[in-house]
């Protein structure tokens, strides 16, 4: 057996007579299994309550009576969010994000009920996933275990001894890396073996899933890798866990915060009072629909005379009412689509902000290759915002043109005792307005915009090795 | 008194103690600093409000003003209301950056108005704030572990412990004035900062006293963990170890567990579900006769019983008539929701009392007016402030009253303060 194998034999030998480290590492895998088990129940339970949810408000929506297509335009449809195959591993934003939206004519909605706000203070303690247990809780781990790996043989003069007997430098560190590097597969195993069953359950994609793999993979020999540098680089292993412990606080628990405050000081987002108070502005620069003198309206008026070949909106072939509907939702989706997507561009801003920040916080780095591969960042959640939109639009437009067509212009102005009924299409039209189906960012796409996040730590990994290999070099000189 | 001043002395001299202390003071002052800043940035949003409402409501008052029609008045114009921050709010933040602080209202059903939420990065929330009650909380006990895990401990394993323990004041009294140096120090980088910042932004005397206990009480319950785990006599590196761990348990493993254990044990029927029935309720409306709506509106609120009966043309009495009734229909609903978020806070509140993190959390937030009870009394204004809206309006639509110009003016304001 050559000595690396024997120091790492040993090292994992001493760790198994210590108590405390076999509690603590049953203790994290237990923790592991109730993260997963947990955030697998609570998966199926959002996702069983969100379909239910989601038929229902279908059901009601085809199942309209007679009515004015304008009314249903109002009465409009809510759509509910779908999990991602990989939420139980890493819900990411989907508690900060509303997950129903009510889309109407004339208004962008917000998302609500979002589980922050249904929550108690604790929610924001963080929540009990897998990736939370992998991000935090086992790096902490690592540590316990492995700050005195090289430290403890400098304190006690038994690294001389080692070398003495015929072990290298190199073989010193890289069997107590192996030793490490077990313990941290061992902790790792049953979250990922929890990803392999949700992946395989769920139907998720297989390259966002094996990026995850990757990325905690790179995360924990990371971590493996830094603490026995720090294990060697520092004599004393009081100093050496110390020292461990304030990295993993600024760079798990501190950076993090600070990130996002500097993101939110530098790149202000505009909130919905203002938002709401410029669109009606820009609208009323466009042409105001309600005055009937407006040029833009006029002109639209004259435009669709003109392509009927008509004199007076009364004489044209379909309702012009209908006609100025369409028109109308032109108008102001326009003006939303610009709105939302400055929005959208400023929250991405800030978000390049806090990744710039993950090039000196890998925990950061995770964080975000961890919520894009399980398509739950906010990347992912502006794909639905603007698929509900596109949707929102579609819906309002087919239901304005079934005005134009289906409800004669006469009727549609008339104010007798009869006119509400005549005014009416039949209930069929409403189960022939397509669904709202969300299409869920394939993997590929998914995968690829892990791999930011994914090169940052392997960066973090080349650099830890590199200074590792120097440190290394000079173990046992300053005795 | 020489004693104490020669601990000083030799703390003074321990390198890492002073970096450690320095830093927390610093991280307090940022953390402080960066509560204040988004506390003004709130401020400046809600003090942007009334320029942005006189010229949003001026371009309806000029057309409504043409027709007089006092429906379109009430169905067009948007109303604001906010919830300003308390002056101790830059300390903890709370959920005042998920939770909207300003939202403007119409006089239709309120059911599907109250709970929109305002513009907000989702990525930028799920790490939490950079907050006072983040440096106290999470950050202070690994700084009390750092200076007092090897109070004892240190002085065994270089030798002198059998000698300091023979000497008078010695043994147990030098470990006080140790741990008491320390805990002194500590509240002091953390509290000093704090009460000034406090003072600033206008916080009672009463209230900076309490924080300050509260610091002091946390950091003394982690101070004693610190003496527990030491009269195990184990090594320093064994003491700091366990007391990191029991940092992890304490404040990041129970407090999430908590969470999902409350939020198992109390289910919320989602608010999605008032806002699926109100919609139901009040589209309905268009398809049975005016004049049921109307009995049933009449019958809750008969004051208006008198007005007079509807034609066969549309009038907006009845449109926002049968927004009010759809509201009525999901009364029951709302308070069961709002009953089941008051009892998963009051179930976090409990645990607060057996988790300290927990607890210092609520009392922060809490006496911040940042938490759930406050977003809970800010719907209430909102709802207290809709009833005056409608009352408004309805003084004009069920008595024909034309609504000129002079009328936008005389509309209910918000009152931040009810």
């Amino acid at each position: 057996m050559n000595p690396t194998s024997l120091i790492a034999r040993d090292e994992l030998r001493l760790m198994r007579r210590n108590r405390v480290a076999v509690i603590a590492c049953l203790l994290l895998v237990l923790l592991t299994l109730v993260a997963v088990a947990s955030s697998w129940a609570h998966q199926k339970g959002i996702e069983d309550l969100r379909a239910r949810q989601q038929h229902e408000a279908e059901r009601a929506f085809d199942a309209q009576p007679d009515r004015h297509p304008h009314r249903v335009v109002h009465y409009g449809t809510f759509i509910f969010r779908p999990l991602s195959a990989l939420a139980a591993f890493d819900p990411g934003v989907d508690a900060f994000t509303g997950n129903s939206m009510f889309l109407e004519g004339h208004r962008q909605n917000t998302a609500n009920f979002g589980d922050v706000n249904q929550s108690s203070l604790l929610v924001r303690f963080g929540q009990l996933t897998p990736a939370f247990v992998l991000q935090a809780v086992a790096p902490l781990l690592l540590i316990f275990l492995g700050y005195g790996a090289i430290a403890r043989e400098t304190e006690r003069g038994t690294l001389r001894v080692l070398m003495m007997q015929g072990a290298t430098r190199g073989a010193i560190v890289r069997g107590k890396l192996r030793a490490l590097g077990a313990v941290a597969l061992l902790v790792a195993l049953p979250a990922i073996l929890g990803l392999a069953a949700l992946a395989a359950t769920s139907g998720a994609a297989i390259l966002p899933t094996v990026a995850i793999v990757l990325g905690y993979g790179a995360w924990l020999l990371l971590w493996v890798t830094v603490i026995v540098l720090v294990s060697t680089l520092v004599g004393r292993s009081r100093d050496a866990l110390l020292a461990l412990v304030a990295i993993w606080a600024v760079s798990v628990v501190l950076l993090p915060r600070v990130a996002t405050d500097i993101a939110s000081a530098a790149v202000p987002l505009q909130n919905r009072l203002q938002t709401e108070v410029a669109i009606a502005r820009d609208l009323r620069e466009m042409g105001d629909s309600h005055n009937p003198d407006d040029p833009h309206f006029a002109a639209f008026k004259r435009s669709v005379l003109q392509r009927y070949g008509v004199t007076r909106v009364e004489d044209l072939p379909v309702n012009y009412k209908g006609l100025l509907a369409v028109e109308g939702e032109k108008v102001t989706s326009a003006l939303f689509d610009r709105y939302s997507g400055e929005s959208y561009a400023a929250q991405g801003a800030q978000n390049g902000i806090v990744s710039a920040v993950g090039v000196i916080s890998p925990a950061i780095a995770l964080r975000s290759l961890s919520m894009a591969a399980a398509g739950t960042d906010f990347a992912a959640h502006r794909g639905f915002l603007e698929q509900a939109e596109a949707y929102r639009y579609d819906l309002v437009q087919r239901l304005n043109r079934l005005q134009a067509d289906g409800v004669t212009y006469a009727d549609d102005t008339a104010r007798d005792a009869g006119a509400d009924r005549r005014k009416r299409v039949a209930a069929g039209n409403w189960e022939e307005m397509p669904d709202f189906a969300y299409r869920a960012p394939d993997g590929a796409t998914l995968a690829a915009r892990s791999l930011p996040g994914l090169a940052v730590i392997l960066g973090w990994l080349v650099f830890a090795g590199a200074s590792l290999a120097i440190a290394t070099r000079r173990l046992g000189e300053r005795q | 008194m020489t004693l104490w001043r020669h601990e000083a002395r030799l703390l003074l001299r321990q390198r890492l103690a002073m970096i450690a202390l320095a830093l927390l003071a610093v991280l307090t002052v940022a953390a402080l600093g960066a509560g204040m800043a988004e506390v003004s940035r709130q401020h400046a949003a809600i003090a942007a409000i009334p320029a942005a409402q006189a010229e949003d409501i001026g371009a309806i008052a000029a057309w409504v003003d043409r027709e007089k029609d006092a429906g379109s008045a009430a169905y067009y114009s948007f109303h604001p209301t906010w919830n300003a921050p308390s002056p101790l709010a830059f300390a903890a933040l709370g959920m005042r950056d998920v939770s909207p602080y300003i939202l403007r209202v119409r006089a239709l059903g309120l059911e599907a108005q109250i709970y929109d939420g305002d513009t907000f990065n989702p990525e930028l929330a799920l790490p939490g704030r950079f907050d006072f009650a983040f440096v106290l909380v999470f950050l202070a006990p690994l700084f009390v572990i750092a200076l007092c895990h090897d109070l004892v401990s240190g002085e065994r394993e270089a030798g002198r412990w059998r000698t300091l323990a023979a000497l008078p004041y010695g043994g147990a009294a030098l470990w006080r004035r140790r741990s008491l140096l320390r805990l002194g120090l500590l509240s002091a980088a953390i509290g000093l900062p704090f009460a000034l910042a406090a003072a600033m932004s206008g916080v009672s005397p009463g209230a900076i006293l309490i924080v300050l206990l509260l610091v002091l009480a946390y950091l003394l319950f982690w101070v004693g963990l610190c003496a527990l785990v030491g009269r195990l006599r184990w090594s320093s590196v064994a003491n700091a170890a366990t007391l990191a761990g029991l940092w992890l348990v304490l404040v990041l493993v129970l407090p999430t567990l908590g969470h999902v254990a409350i939020n198992r044990a109390i289910p919320v029927n989602q608010g999605a579900e008032i806002a699926l029935a109100q919609r139901e309720a009040v589209n309905r409306a268009w398809d049975i006769p005016r004049a049921e709506t109307m009995r049933r509106f009449y019958a809750g609120h008969p004051q208006w019983a008198d007005s007079p009966p509807l034609e066969t043309a549309f009038h907006y009495k009845w449109y926002f008539a049968f927004h009010q009734v759809g509201d009525e229909s999901v009364a029951k609903q709302v308070r069961a929701y709002r009953h089941g978020l008051e009892t998963r806070d009051e179930a976090a509140r409990t645990l607060g009392w057996v988790l300290p993190s927990v607890g210092v959390q609520a009392l922060l937030t809490r006496m911040a007016r940042t938490d759930l009870t406050a977003q809970l009394a800010y719907r209430d204004a909102i709802r207290h402030f809709h009833r005056r809206l409608r009352e408004f309006y309805y003084g004009y639509l069920f008595r024909d009253r034309p609504f000129g110009k002079a009328d936008f003016e005389r509309a209910p304001r918000f009152d931040a303060a009810p």
